[in-house]
């Protein structure tokens, strides 16, 4: 396999993924209990730009299901940047931010900001945002330090650390639904990993934080291939490693945040969609970057569309959805990990 | 100060070690340009936390560490990677990037963010992997190569860097016979041209071998760098490392050769008794070897400096008169002789030729009285005296001496006469 992607090379895998990732948004923007087809909801969403008048299957596509659809993708998108942030980070092919209890961190977050901003809407949908990101920071910090021995975090370590803080997370969070029912009862299903109640309003606070915890890592590609390399060799080619840990782990927790605060805890989507790319497109993160955000969308806007129609008119959330498909991901990883 | 004689790296005064435990005490270490300094101690001395101490990754605890004068704790990381490059002992390698992606990663430190390699950068590093030849690896994943072929990539990965310091730890622990010649013969001649090379050695030969100074890190502190003969003195080696080694130069290559004969605490306190041994050019330092190592001390007779046996004696600390080089034993010398195989369980007479110079020895051995092991027969090949040593070899036949083949025969044979001797 031939791993220095040229720029010709990464220029068509991100165009087919683009344009896979369009595909499926049009389906699944279609797709529902009232189906529309691929022309018509083209046309729909057409009309709805160009802020011409609304038909009535129009307000289905416009209010309910391009915003839940746009949502899937930028929270996939989240997700799948934050596992490669997080896996060239620490070395760990198995690092998720779910695994490493970020995305719980994240919920305990939203949740005391749900439950201190009381009902103004206005406060909450700021400050759920915001306790998200500083439950994702604290949490991540939290985790690398106790997995820690001597500077180095193992990855035996690492996981079980993350696990651990993720249950114990977790179970505040459970705690203070139960404690606090009467405002949580759109909580216990929002945890559960869910895009039921996706708005517009979602989608322009996702937007801008993914955004810019997504351009970050950009500019550090190259420390990011070199991190893999490790942490000493890394800094004995220039990277300045605890710099570039803070800025790149800063901008994990914000794009974690931002998926968490509107879809609660999804799991391994963060996980299946950094591996699946670097399976077919090699380690070069210039293209690896763009490639699992690209990934990362479809999967979740796939995830979405079968958890809305699969038992329809009953709901599944989502998170169940990419947990079945990736428990047995992770599992196998972890076998074939330990077989070499 | 002719800036070409400043120090391109400095310790001075440096104590490094890690989170405020000092490792090595009292650096004082200067690497000029242009000069390759050998870095050698026992494990666990400290000599990687040195080469560490250097790009950070181990604490300076106080005094300095200078590049051209400059710290290089006020330097920033690119800075100091363009400067400075490393070879380090080994890599992980759960990474699948090939060939020429891993080495291109030594461009980082000249590259901006977002800035693509350049043509320049393109020419280095095709210039790098050529000169380690390594340029066939361009497309192969690292993953998949072996310990040496990544070594010598590292090493391309770090001359890519252009740096006018290159630290290596162990660069050839993972490289065949003609690797490690090819690569250590790449730094000599780069240190030739001006880098200044400092590099961490376990193979005191390589070592002496290629370095113009070496430092030996021991016991938490540094002996200052010194040229390989002195630097690598037997009684050095011995206190450093508890090993008594033959120092000698190597004929072919023209460099010191150390032989490690015995580790000092298996020979501290010979307890077995006293073997004579009757040699030279070479045919009894495997069995004084042998017998040190039974705690039994050894006679040697007289030995010509510049001889093998002579050089073991030494080692082994055996009781032997020094000839000078080619010359002939006095009566006195002979007298002496006899009365140290006097004092002994038997004498071993080894395979070595006679002639005036040495033939004492035997009449020596045959005087004392004490019981003969004969290896070998009397020949015309082995008689250079005129006759005497075929006589006294016939006497001591006749005498009743024990005949045997090979060293490990004649062992047996002193080992069971000593064990008679004290069971008397």
């Amino acid at each position: 396999m031939s791993t220095a992607p040229g720029s010709a090379r990464r220029r068509l895998a991100i165009a087919t993924l683009g344009v896979l990732l369009l595909v499926a948004m049009v389906l699944a923007v279609g797709l529902g209990a009232v189906n529309v087809s691929p022309a018509d909801t083209i046309s729909a969403i057409a009309r709805g730009i160009r802020g011409e008048q609304l038909v009535q299957s129009d307000a289905v596509i416009w209010q309910l299901r391009l915003p839940r659809v746009l949502l899937a993708a930028l929270v996939g998108s989240a997700l799948a940047l934050a596992g490669v942030l997080y896996q060239a980070l620490f070395k760990n092919p198995l690092a998720d931010p779910y695994i490493l209890g970020v995305s719980s961190g994240a919920g305990l977050g939203a949740t005391i900001a749900f439950v201190a901003a009381g009902t103004s809407f206005a406060s909450r949908s700021f400050g759920v945002p915001v306790g998200a990101f500083l439950g994702a920071l604290l949490t991540i910090a939290f985790v690398v330090r106790l997995a820690s021995r001597a500077g180095r975090a193992d990855t035996v370590s690492l996981l079980l650390a993350g696990v651990a803080i993720s249950y114990t997370l977790s179970a505040v969070t459970s705690f203070l639904m139960v404690v606090f029912r009467n405002s949580m009862q759109s909580v216990v299903f929002w945890m559960m990993g869910g895009l039921t109640s996706a708005s517009w309003q979602n989608v322009w606070v996702v937007s801008v934080m993914f955004t810019i915890g997504a351009v970050v890592p950009i500019f550090y590609a190259r420390e990011l291939d070199i991190m893999l390399l490790g942490d000493e060799r890394a800094g004995q080619l220039g990277v300045n490693v605890e710099r570039f840990k803070l800025i790149v782990l800063a901008a994990a927790s914000l794009v974690v945040a931002a998926a968490v605060s509107v879809s609660g805890l999804i799991g391994f989507v963060g996980l299946m969609t950094p591996h699946m790319a670097r399976l077919v497109l090699g380690p070069d993160h210039r293209l690896l970057l763009p490639a699992s955000t690209l990934a990362g969308a479809i999967v979740m806007v796939l995830a979405d569309l079968a958890a809305r129609t699969v038992l329809a008119p009953v709901e599944i959330p989502v998170g169940i959805v990419t947990a079945v498909l990736g428990g047995p991901f992770f599992l196998w990883l972890l076998v074939r990990k330990e077989r070499r | 100060m002719n800036p070409l004689q400043t120090p391109r790296l400095a310790f001075s005064a440096a104590i490094v070690g890690y989170g405020g435990a000092p490792i090595v005490r009292g650096v004082d270490l200067e690497v000029a340009a242009g000069s390759f300094v050998g870095l050698v101690g026992p494990n666990g001395a400290g000599k990687s936390t040195l080469l560490r101490s250097v790009t950070g990754a181990a604490d300076l605890l106080s005094g300095s560490v200078t590049l051209d004068g400059e710290s290089v704790a006020r330097m920033s990381a690119k800075e100091r990677a363009r400067s400075v490059g490393v070879v380090p002992q080994t890599l992980p390698v759960a990474f699948a990037f090939d060939g020429r992606s891993f080495v291109q990663m030594g461009r980082h430190p000249w590259l901006g963010r977002l800035q693509d390699l350049t043509d320049e950068d393109h020419d280095i590093v095709e210039e790098v992997m050529e000169l380690t030849d390594t340029a066939r690896f361009a497309h192969e994943r690292v993953d998949t190569l072996s310990g040496g072929d990544l070594q010598r990539l590292t090493v391309a990965q770090a001359l890519a860097q252009r740096p006018r310091v290159l630290l290596l730890d162990e660069p050839t622990s993972h490289l065949d016979l003609n690797h490690r010649l090819q690569v250590l013969d790449l730094v000599r001649r780069l240190a030739d041209d001006g880098m200044a090379v400092l590099a961490v050695f376990h193979d005191l030969d390589i070592a002496a071998r290629y370095s113009d100074r070496i430092a030996v890190v021991s016991d938490g502190e540094m002996i200052p760098a010194r040229p390989p003969e002195r630097a690598l003195e037997a009684s050095v080696i011995e206190s450093v490392f508890g090993v008594k080694a033959v120092v000698r130069t190597d004929p072919v290559t023209g460099t010191l050769a150390i032989t490690p004969v015995v580790r000092r605490a298996d020979v501290e306190r010979p307890t077995r008794g006293r073997v004579g041994v009757v040699c030279g050019t070479g045919t009894g330092a495997v069995l004084m070897r042998s017998l040190a190592l039974r705690g039994v001390s050894v006679a040697a007779g007289a030995l010509n400096c510049g001889d093998v046996d002579q050089a073991v004696a030494v080692t082994l600390g055996a009781d032997h008169i020094d000839l000078p080089a080619f010359g002939e034993m006095a009566p006195e010398a002979e007298l002496a002789v006899r009365q140290r195989y006097a004092g002994c369980s038997c004498v071993i007479v080894a395979p070595t030729p006679f002639g005036r110079a040495n033939v004492g020895n035997l009449r020596a051995a045959l005087q004392s009285g004490v019981p003969l092991i004969l290896m070998g027969e009397m020949s015309a090949e082995r008689d250079f005296s005129g006759g005497q040593a075929t006589s006294l070899w016939e006497q001591a036949v006749d005498g009743g001496a024990v005949r045997v083949g090979t060293d490990a025969e004649a062992l047996d044979a002193a080992l069971g006469l000593l064990r008679d001797g004290s069971e008397e």
